[in-house]
């Protein structure tokens, strides 16, 4: 298993970064390790002074639950009361001292045998999922890391 | 302070940490101690992030170094009592954090956490004139 150093880090956001400013949203972009320990955090020039924790939050809880924040979204809306919501979803608001995200655009960061290594977080772009959100920010950050390995 | 300035600062500390062998975390607040960048260096440890963040914003928000904080411990000057305070978590007394100035003006602050005390405060110093020269 691999991890993730502060090269790969650097990599990951101005891929990020280069994304956000074409969206035209400054915004924050955090990388984590597979501890969900902060590796790395950017706020762009002009972007919201809260986005810096949201961000590190969404990547901290990527690695915590191995999955995309927008899937810990999915668990907690109404519109699943009966599935998930009811069989226990809303005991996860308290959860990792408060610090558990459930907005969209933090995922875990997998390495060749689908090990999490680490986790990318952004805050800042006012939709969480579509073509234009804080998730593609993402996506364009780790796919930086993921062009040198192929 | 802007991300690039921030960059720059991280860039001169991180080459200055390497150089002393003291993999640690360097944080750049703006003036209103708000997190600008922070970079952990390969092999610092993971509570180094929330220390050197705290140094930053202890020194951009009190406009002094982290370490003349303790002074406040003293009963003969005013002020006394603001170290153990510690209102919103963040308060430090550790040195590390200083100050970034333009001019007369804090513009925000830098805050290093990994080696002792006063490797810290080398690392600060070493990337603060190294980025001044820079521009």
């Amino acid at each position: 298993m691999e991890s993730i150093t502060l090269e790969m880090a650097e990599k990951m956001l101005e891929a990020a970064e280069r994304w956000a400013a074409l969206s035209g949203f400054p915004s924050s972009i955090a990388v984590v390790d597979e501890a969900g320990a902060v590796i790395a955090v950017h706020r762009m020039d002009g972007a919201g002074p809260m986005t810096t924790d949201i961000s590190i939050n969404k990547a901290f809880s990527a690695v915590y639950s191995g999955a995309p924040t927008l899937m810990l979204a999915r668990m907690i809306d109404p519109r699943m009361a009966g599935p998930t919501l009811g069989s226990g979803g809303l005991g996860l608001l308290t959860q990792a001292k408060l610090r558990l995200m459930f907005i969209p655009g933090g995922n875990p960061i997998r390495d060749d045998e689908m090990n999490v290594i680490g986790g990318i977080g952004c805050s800042g772009v006012p939709a969480g999922v579509g073509e234009i959100s804080d998730t593609t920010v993402v996506q364009a950050g780790y796919a930086a890391i993921y062009d040198e390995n192929d | 302070m802007n991300l690039d300035k921030a960059k720059k600062v991280i860039k001169a500390a991180v080459d200055k940490a390497g150089e002393m062998k003291k993999p640690c975390s360097i944080a750049i607040v703006d003036k209103k101690g708000f997190l600008v960048a922070l970079h952990r260096m390969d092999n610092a440890l993971i509570p180094t992030v929330d220390i050197a963040r705290d140094k930053a914003w202890t020194a951009a928000t009190f406009k002094m170094p982290s370490s003349e904080i303790i002074k406040f411990g003293d009963p003969s000057i005013p002020g006394f009592g603001f170290n153990t305070q510690n209102w919103n978590d963040r308060l430090t007394v550790i040195p590390g954090g200083i100050p970034i100035k333009n001019g007369d003006d804090v513009i925000g602050a830098i805050g290093v956490s990994g080696g002792t005390p006063e490797e810290d405060v080398i690392v600060c110093e070493a990337a603060i004139m190294a980025a001044a020269g820079s521009h």
